[in-house]
């Protein structure tokens, strides 16, 4: 039912792409105009040196059509879906909206209303200040297969100039069962001033504390960009980072972040008792090798991130190649490495490869 | 005697030659009596930026030893001299937008929904960078200094050096060849900070669009990958009133 419902929005999706303007070489103002995208990619994830009793291959084959619509500059629906069949201890199929809402722009002033994908944090391979932002995953933070599902809430946003203010209620009621999610209510305040993109964030998460954060981004020079984010709830929250781009466009990421132990911020994997905890994350990567020869194609990149309170560490390595305009195919490799009692050793296998072929209309 | 007198001649008239002729090139090189350098690339600007606000198409074709091996197609929005907001239509790079406001540059990726800050060493990447489709007002972001006259073909030209009024512009050192006749653009050659040569560029085909001649296409160079250059045709470009809401950095709910 759910696939039949995905597969007649593909046809939705392909209908509105006839009947509208989008291949119109003139960029005139038209009444309507409509995005659409479909994608199907198929995971392979294979686990090497397994520890525990678990299947040693995790097979996803998932769909994910997206289709929008904005009617005169001013009213907006738009739709991100993701069917999934999966195929591990059994064979399951799935359906999960990641966005679904309805916009209306007037003025200044922006509403709407749905499920959205809203990331307020600047890390990038954590945060402490996305109050309403998917869980970031250090080891996949660009969300290789866009599993990532929004919050839904009512927003309203009002935009001036470098001045940007939002509010924002979410609510818990309508999530999926397994999302560690309250309702929020939050309010933020974006300024650009002197290369300085900065805001301030302040709510609360119902039956619990309030909470306020500050994020900045700042360009320096011609390589250097230095991004930060400091929290509090309940306690402090740091994270500081950079990126740097060499001359021949490689771009190193490192973060710094320590969240405090509460229920907010602790992993799964991390015990109650184990006190404050401080990670780093170093990342070098090159997307299109053009100055190799017949590797234009190609992006590679490695990362390690690092629990610096028990020395556990996952090394993660991607590589991904173009074919054409619509196929891509990728590897990504999650080597974790530490004591069975660590953060990151203690994941029941030795390697994780993931092996992928993605098809985007 | 005589002989003295025609040797004393001969060279008093090879000075008096090579005066003359040092000051008829200095003159023409240097201080171009009558060439107002800032102007002249205000009137350039106008051939890619049409009018306060508008909005264009373009369209990249990056040839790789002469074949043409990937296609990438743009919507650009500019309003003022320094906002330009574009949303980027090729089926590889579906969902991303960009944002430039002054010398700070965002991009959108549809897989972190939210800005992330490009530096200007990241903007440089490709035959045709983000900075060179989002950045075509010279006079906002360079000071210009004559510095000869100069034939590029058949087509007499004013030869303009552009250095960059700040670090953050995209690039640091510009040669622009400029028409005597109209100030259209012909040629440029595109310098780094460390005064290496990175690209140049030649303008091809200019052409009326919404009642204004307007550049059409131009080539650009890779200095450093000698085999690989890009085409950029401009088309559709027409004048529409955009709101100040679509240039704001923190507004990450592109459509």
């Amino acid at each position: 039912m759910k696939w039949a419902f995905a597969a007649g929005l593909m046809l939705v999706s392909g209908m509105g792409s006839v009947a509208c303007a989008q291949t119109d070489p003139t960029p005139s103002e038209r009444a309507y105009s409509t995005r659409y995208s479909v994608a199907v990619i198929d995971d392979a994830t294979f686990y090497s040196d397994v520890t525990a009793p678990i299947p040693k291959v995790l097979n996803q084959v998932l769909l994910e059509p997206t289709f929008g619509i904005k009617i005169r500059d001013r009213w907006t629906f738009a739709t991100n879906l993701v069917g999934a069949e999966t195929t591990y201890r059994d064979n399951v199929a799935h359906m999960r909206v990641k966005e679904t809402y309805s916009g209306l722009s007037a003025g200044d002033f922006d509403f709407l209303a749905g499920r959205k994908l809203v990331r307020w944090g600047t890390g990038y391979a954590f945060t402490s200040a996305g109050v309403l932002d998917p869980p970031r995953d250090p080891t996949d933070p660009g969300d290789r297969i866009n599993l990532n599902e929004g919050r839904d809430m009512v927003k309203a946003d009002w935009v001036r100039g470098q001045h940007a203010l939002t509010f924002a209620w979410s609510t818990a009621e309508l999530a999926r069962k397994g999302m560690m999610v309250r309702d929020t209510t939050a309010i933020r305040y974006n300024v650009l001033m002197r290369g300085f993109d900065t805001a301030f964030i302040a709510g609360n998460d119902r039956g619990s504390d309030s909470f306020g954060a500050i994020t900045f981004t700042r360009v320096v020079g011609q390589a250097w960009e230095v991004h930060g984010e400091a929290t509090w709830r309940e306690h402090a929250a740091i994270l500081a980072g950079a990126k740097y781009t060499t001359n021949n466009g490689i771009t190193f990421i490192g973060e710094f972040y320590t969240p405090p132990n509460i229920a907010y911020y602790r992993s799964i994997r991390l015990s109650p008792t184990a006190g404050r905890q401080h990670y780093a994350f170093v990342r070098a990567g090159k997307t299109r090798l053009r100055e190799l020869p017949g590797w234009k194609e190609w992006d590679v990149s490695g990362a390690v991130v690092t629990n610096l309170d028990d020395h556990s560490y996952v090394g993660v390595f991607d590589v991904s190649r173009w074919f054409g305009k619509h196929v891509s195919s990728y590897v990504h490799v999650e080597i974790p490495g530490g004591t069975k009692k660590s953060e990151y050793g203690a994941a029941p296998y030795g390697a994780a490869t993931s092996a992928g072929i993605r098809f985007e209309l | 005697m005589s002989n003295v007198n025609w040797t004393l001649r001969g060279f008093l008239l090879a000075v008096f030659i090579t005066f003359v002729l040092l000051f008829a090139l200095r003159g023409h090189a240097g201080s171009a009596p009558g060439v107002d350098a800032e102007a002249l690339l205000k009137r350039s600007d106008t051939f890619r930026n049409g009018w306060p606000s508008f909005v264009t198409r373009v369209k990249i074709t990056n040839y790789e030893s002469g074949k043409p091996d990937e296609e990438k197609l743009y919507e650009v929005s500019q309003k003022g001299m320094d906002r330009t907001y574009v949303e980027f239509l090729a089926p590889r790079e579906k969902g991303r937008h960009l944002l430039m406001l002054g010398d700070d540059m965002w991009i959108y990726l549809p897989d972190t929904s939210r800005p992330v800050r490009i530096t200007p060493l990241e903007r440089l990447s490709g035959d045709a960078s983000n900075g060179d489709v989002a950045r075509t007002n010279y006079a906002t972001d360079y000071t210009p200094a004559y510095l000869r006259a100069e034939k590029v073909g058949e087509i007499e030209c004013h030869v303009l050096e552009l250095t960059a009024k700040r670090k953050g512009a995209t690039y640091q050192r510009i040669v622009y060849w400029l028409r005597v006749e109209d100030a259209r653009p012909v040629r440029a050659e595109f310098y780094l900070t460390s005064g290496k040569h990175i690209k140049s560029a030649t303008f091809d085909e200019y052409t009326q669009m919404g009642g204004k001649m307007l550049l059409h296409r131009l080539t650009l160079y890779d200095e450093i990958r000698h085999n690989s250059h890009s085409q950029m045709e401009y088309s559709g470009s027409v004048p529409r009133e955009l709101p100040d809401k679509l240039f704001n950095q923190g507004r990450a709910d592109r459509f």
